[in-house]
């Protein structure tokens, strides 16, 4: 196999078996919430687990396939036998477990690891946990599909001119399954000869595989045929490897006249599946593809607005232009849409955090989900799971009371943790509520003083801007932690991975009601909202997320600090002032403060202005990766990507937090 | 060249089939992800050969064989089958498959089982 086709089935074995593991996970959840396992989504876990064996065995993943070998056979117990009195808390934890371990083991695949943990003490409380409902159940009875042994006549009839010939049989050492293909071979022989005993007698028990592969396969037959023509049937068997065939006089065995055309009645299944008419496409393509529509847009803007059209009368121009825009920003809106994701599965995961959680912490949660297929672009939905993941951990780790707490206080025992998304314009607001104890101000405020991270007189901050304390970095402490919360990873991380994709995230909380957080993301990366500005005769961007506001010297203080540095005194707080042409060192600019304008920018809650020459307007920009050769020089030194402007110049796309580095 | 038709709900093990063929002449004339598809396809592009998996949503392989052998008494089914499925293999040769893969499968393996099988 090339190295390519390796590849793409690399890609396509962990795609695949992902979805499978998420498939699991999802229905074991929904079975345990309804206290029981359906036939059907045993079936469905069985096959499950059936096709990431055997995928898994493909791509000699031994771990992988060896827990979903003991949990297929687990479920073929339980499908097959449908005990009862089945302890299922038991049985999720270890599927849960199982799922635990594949997914481990996915992510050492995908990160080009050796997928190496050692399987061997889940495999034995899966081993255990079968024998257990076994012994439960009584012995196990036979489970295999019997197949009668046919003995009705039919098919082959030997006449009696017909010679009994003796053949043995092996088969290729790795072959396997020897029963089977003895099985299917003796089926062959049938149409042409009169097959009269067997050694092994019975091929049905599984067995008999291993006499067949240490003694061969004997068979006595019976046919008019010559010894060639028998030979010729017997070399069309798959693996057959060695073959003596010998004429014998007779045979002393009764006769066992097998007959294969004995069919089983079979159900014409007249339902058609709704054939699924989707293919997966790999994200760097549509990534390319977006890169292409981008700048096809631009040059269509480029030919419509070309200098050369001047002062001219086109009136097909024109017509065909409009088409042509039509078109264009279609295409444009279309290959935006295939990159969006629905947040479903995202959301979905969170079950299984809220249900771990929830046992450790002895807590009961009801997790509710509202406007899960709200969607978001492909990259963004990378970076907000584990925020998410954050927050919930925090909600019911922090913000939920336990029970006794809440029916004191006349609340529901459960508490609720809300999960909601919804659409506003260019962003998508996700909300976690929950209905704990909600914040506590002044334990905020005592921390914050603690650490140091107070920049006002605490009479004058208001609610909201005591609450966003919590997302500065240093806030959290690592003075309460359990297993699932209070790792020292606060609230800052969750700020930080927000701003990545161009969010934010604040918070609202009313005590002894609960705890609101809104994380606002954009709907994708590749088009921003930007800020062109101009520093000598080159453009640059400035993303409008970044921006807090843009204000002219006159009225402000200019002060220099120790070292010499530029600052400027706005409504009472000093800001630092970068000067872009200075940084990039861009000739022909201005250079007199007061005849450019400053930029206030924001980045992790530290302030600062560019200073640039003036400001050209506010712009959606279709975002392009540097070239390489850029990259390897500016990476986080204050630009981040770039951009064709309508006139077809480019513009650098300032990093605002490459300044502050 | 013989003309086959993949049978398997896993994509990924589709391809593993579709790749290992393909080096060696085949042409894969369709793909099913499950045998009421497969049944459907099999009437419509009458391949020289199926490779049917056994373990599938909608309708199992054993019932798919069993249809198409309906449609066809002639036709070529090979099964793909894994350890532990032995009495379904052997359903599936009384029901007229022609012989069987068994997941994981080499390529030489599988390459020898389909050209015996082929007329």
């Amino acid at each position: 196999m090339s190295g390519q086709n390796n590849e793409q089935m690399l890609e396509m074995y962990i795609f695949e078996t992902e979805q499978n593991i998420e498939q699991l996970e999802t229905l074991v959840l929904s079975s345990e919430k309804e206290l029981g396992f359906a036939e059907d989504a045993l079936h469905e876990l069985f096959r499950l687990m059936h096709t990431i064996k055997g995928s898994s065995g493909m791509m000699s993943y031994q771990s992988l396939a060896s827990v979903a070998h003991h949990l297929e056979d687990l479920f073929y117990y339980l499908r097959e036998q449908q005990p009862q009195n089945v302890d299922y808390t038991i049985l999720s934890d270890l599927v849960l477990e199982g799922i635990d371990l594949m997914k481990v083991e996915l992510q050492k695949i995908k990160n080009g690891e050796e997928a190496d943990s050692d399987t061997a003490p889940l495999i034995k409380s899966i081993e255990d946990y079968l024998q257990l409902l076994k012994q439960q159940n009584g012995a196990e009875s036979e489970t295999a599909v019997a197949l009668a042994q046919p003995d009705s006549a039919g098919g082959f009839c030997a006449r009696a001119d017909a010679v009994t010939y003796k053949a043995v049989v092996h088969f290729a050492a790795d072959c396997a399954m020897e029963n089977v293909r003895a099985y299917a071979l003796v089926h062959s022989l049938q149409a042409e000869a009169n097959v009269l005993q067997l050694f092994p007698a019975d091929l049905d028990d599984d067995d008999s595989a291993e006499i067949i592969r240490t003694k061969g396969l004997t068979v006595y037959l019976q046919s008019e045929l010559e010894a060639e023509q028998i030979e010729e049937i017997f070399w069309q068997t798959p693996f057959l490897n060695k073959l003596e065939l010998t004429v014998v006089d007779s045979l002393q065995s009764e006769e066992a006249a097998w007959d294969a055309a004995q069919l089983p009645k079979q159900q014409q299944n007249n339902h058609t599946a709704a054939s699924n008419s989707v293919i997966s496409v790999s994200v760097n393509k549509l990534d390319k593809l977006m890169d292409l529509v981008g700048e096809m847009v631009i040059a269509e803007s480029m030919v419509i607005q070309n200098p050369d059209l001047n002062g001219l009368e086109l009136e097909n121009f024109e017509k065909a232009a409009r088409q042509l825009h039509k078109i264009t920003s279609e295409l444009q809106d279309l290959v935006m849409s295939i990159r969006m994701v629905p947040l479903a599965t995202t959301f979905h995961k969170m079950h299984r955090l809220v249900r771990d959680m929830s046992r450790q912490l002895q807590k009961d949660v009801q997790l509710q989900l509202i406007g899960e297929h709200t969607e978001v672009d492909k990259n963004i939905i990378e970076h907000i799971a584990d925020p998410i993941m954050h927050l919930i951990r925090n909600a019911i780790d922090h913000g939920l009371e336990t029970a006794e707490e809440r029916e004191a206080l006349g609340k529901p025992a459960a508490g609720t943790i809300t999960l909601e998304a919804k659409n506003t314009g260019s962003d998508v607001l996700i909300l976690i509520k929950d209905d704990g104890r909600g914040l506590n101000k002044d334990k905020i405020l005592e921390r914050a003083r603690e650490h140091g991270l107070l920049t006002k007189m605490t009479a004058e901050m208001t609610e909201k801007e005591i609450f966003e304390l919590i997302f500065l970095p240093g806030f959290s402490t690592k003075d309460n932690v359990t297993e699932f919360s209070g790792r020292g990873v606060g609230m800052d991380v969750v700020a930080k991975n927000l701003e990545m994709v161009g969010g934010a995230v604040s918070v609202s909380s009313v005590a002894g009601q609960g705890t609101v957080f809104t994380l606002k993301i954009p709907l994708t990366l590749a088009i921003m909202d930007s800020m062109n500005v101009k520093v000598g005769a080159s453009c640059y961007t400035i993303p409008i997320i970044s921006i807090k506001e843009c204000l002219r010297l006159q009225q402000h203080t200019l002060l220099n600090d120790t070292e010499g540095y530029e600052m400027l005194m706005v409504r009472g707080e000093c800001y630092p002032i970068f000067r872009l042409h200075q940084y990039f060192n861009v000739k022909n600019a201005v250079t007199d403060l007061e005849k450019g304008v400053l930029v206030m920018v924001e980045h992790d809650k530290k302030s600062f202005l560019l200073f640039v020459d003036e400001l050209l307007g506010q712009q959606e920009v279709v975002v392009k990766a540097l070239p390489a050769y850029i990259k390897e020089r500016y990476q986080s030194k204050g630009i981040s990507g770039c951009t064709l402007l309508g006139d077809g110049s480019i513009s650098l796309i300032l990093d605002v937090g490459g300044f502050v580095q | 060249m013989a003309k086959v038709l993949v049978v398997d709900d896993a994509a990924f093990m589709r391809m593993a089939i579709k790749n290992m063929l393909e080096n060696h002449g085949f042409e894969i004339v369709g793909e099913a992800e499950n045998g009421a598809v497969a049944v459907q396809k099999y009437a419509e592009c009458r391949p020289d050969l199926v490779t049917m998996d056994i373990t599938m949503p909608e309708m199992n392989g054993l019932d798919a064989l069993k249809a198409i052998m309906k449609i066809n008494p002639e036709a070529v089914v090979v099964m793909v089958s894994a350890m532990g499925q032995e009495a379904m293999v052997r359903e599936a040769i009384m029901s007229g498959a022609k012989s069987f893969i068994i997941k994981p499968f080499k390529e030489d393996h599988v390459i020898e089982t389909l050209k015996k099988v082929l007329p």
